[in-house]
């Protein structure tokens, strides 16, 4: 493996965990806010 | 056939519970604002799951799987630049802070506004047109995936395509932004599971080591330097850098996520967490593409090399659940694609050339029968067109037949107090020229001189559409500043 290779596969390595991480926690944020957004939005009669 | 019982019976679900869902919150329309922003109430966490959700489609992972192929590691510096063009309007509220003060619905709003209804109008008619070609190759990469992944080859094409049309459609149609801002948010936690699965099956199958001798084999220096890579080299760098930064957040299914938030702080942030994920969901798809090159050699066609890999790799029952996500991935998209260009046909097209107007309800109407029609033209178009370059270089390009124009109009009008009208037309036709210019001569590559050949080269098309665009603000501008004086607007909130 060279130089170049391996510097490109830890760049992978931290954005792949910085995807998943990130993902994770707009997950369950999210789901709070997606509960409030419908909780405190008029309904169509 | 890749796909079995399991895995149909996972798909079927999926897809019935999604529409099932996107319908289910048509009852929260209650107006024109709920249609196309969710009554701007949208906070940061979900924002961004919908945010994220549009820009991954099962397109995305196409070409940038293609690209991976084709240029091994060279092409993560795309994924570099994405996350600082994604970083810094994040950080400092970049175009996206001053449009979301303005509460416009769409980006040609703001034409009006700063420059006057023309170019409103002619704004509209540029973003639409490009909008849409460059949504022309999405149903077709979405159909080559399924059917290589599903293992029913090339012949049930059509009718894959035409499947996934319906589906969208339907719930685009009839819900508008609530429904893309629920079923968005579903489809991101599902989206991300089947990334995570197909990433594991690949890695189980194709070692790091593996991928980086087949990219040293195959590309040698070329495959992990993006400057001496004949596909990329420092005009592309730079002018990717620039539309980045400029243009990310003036394309109007990403602009629409920042319109819908609660407020400018909240657009902005928006940028800052979608941004965290940005190389990821880049570099992730290419690493599949680089993957598929170290499992079977350079001799696959590059489009269907990636998909292939997943088929072969990921097991049944597994495949159901990778599948749904990447139509998760891809309907969400779809909808909100569908949503903004219809959205900008009704409000900035139709309705400044109607006498009297649009009433709410027909805006909301016209911009259902417009998606469909959207719909209609993607099927035809991906069926018939065939790419000049790659199909990231094709995505890239009819964005910048817009994004440059809009960077020109939108940069230039809230930072600078001298853009003025003629600038503004200026810029939306020079910014449009370059790119226009590439995706016709390069369909008549072999009638034209060769010292013409620069043209359809899209690298540097990509560029001078920026530097046109710039160029023709600045001294449109400043050549007419008495007969045209500039319009000063004041921020509602």
């Amino acid at each position: 493996m060279t130089t170049g290779t391996l510097i490109w596969l830890c760049i992978f390595g931290v954005a792949a965990l910085l995807f998943f991480g990130t993902a994770f926690v707009i997950m369950v944020i999210g789901a709070g806010d997606l509960k409030d957004l419908l909780r405190f939005t008029d309904k169509k009669e | 056939m890749n796909f079995q019982l399991m895995d149909w019976i996972i798909l079927f679900f999926y897809l019935g519970f999604t529409v099932f869902v996107g319908l289910w919150a048509r009852k929260y329309v209650e107006n024109m604002e709920g249609y196309f922003v969710a009554g701007r109430r949208v906070k940061i966490a979900l924002g961004s799951a919908t945010l994220i959700a549009t820009e991954i489609g099962i397109v995305t992972f196409m070409y940038l799987g293609e690209i991976g192929y084709v240029t091994g590691f060279s092409c993560f510096i795309l994924g570099i630049i994405g996350f600082i063009g994604f970083f810094v309007i994040g950080k400092t509220g970049f175009i996206v802070s001053g449009l979301r003060r303005l509460r416009v619905i769409t980006i040609p709003e703001y034409y009006e506004l700063r420059y006057g209804k023309g170019v409103r109008l002619l704004g509209g008619i540029v973003l639409f047109l490009a909008g849409v070609l460059n949504m022309g190759i999405f149903l077709r990469m979405d159909g080559i995936f399924l059917t290589e992944v599903m293992g029913f080859g090339p012949d049930v094409l059509a009718a894959v395509m035409i499947m996934m049309l319906l589906i969208v459609v339907s719930y685009t149609v009839l819900g508008g932004m609530f429904s893309v801002v629920v079923t968005d948010f579903m489809q991101f936690v599902v989206l991300t599971f089947g990334m995570l699965i197909a990433t594991l099956f690949i890695l189980n199958h194709v070692s790091f080591a593996e991928a980086a001798e087949a990219v040293t084999r195959q590309y040698g220096e070329e495959g992990v330097n993006p400057v001496t890579n004949p596909r990329f080299g420092w005009t592309f760098i730079a002018w990717y850098l620039i539309a980045s930064i400029g243009a990310s957040a003036l394309y109007q299914p990403v602009a629409s996520k920042s319109f819908a938030s609660e407020s400018p702080e909240v657009g902005r942030k928006l940028f800052l967490v979608a941004g965290l994920t940005l190389s990821g969901r880049y570099m992730i798809p290419m690493f599949w593409g680089i993957a598929a090159l170290a499992m079977f050699g350079p001799g696959l066609n590059p489009t269907t090399a990636m998909p292939k890999l997943l088929g072969t790799v990921v097991p049944s029952g597994f495949l159901g659940l990778m599948v749904a996500g990447m139509l998760a991935a891809s309907m969400s998209t779809y909808s909100a694609y569908l949503l903004a260009w219809s959205s900008v046909a009704a409000r900035d097209i139709i309705a400044p050339l109607s006498k009297n107007g649009l009433t709410e309800k027909r805006t909301v109407l016209l911009s259902r029968i417009i998606s469909t029609t959207i719909g209609v033209f993607m099927l035809v178009f991906g069926l018939w067109y065939e790419l000049p370059a790659t199909a990231f270089h094709y995505i890239t390009i009819t964005g910048a037949m817009y994004a440059a124009g809009a960077f020109g109009c939108i940069a230039f009008g809230l930072y600078w107090k001298k853009a003025n009208i003629v600038g503004a037309y200026a810029s939306l036709g020079f910014g449009a020229f370059a790119p226009l210019a590439f995706l016709i001569l390069s369909q008549l590559r072999d009638s034209i001189p060769e010292n013409l050949h620069v043209l359809i080269d899209v690298n540097v098309s990509g560029f001078l559409s920026f530097f046109l665009a710039a160029l023709g603000m600045i001294l449109g501008s400043l050549a007419t500043q008495r007969s045209h004086p500039p319009i000063v607007l004041i921020p509602k909130e």
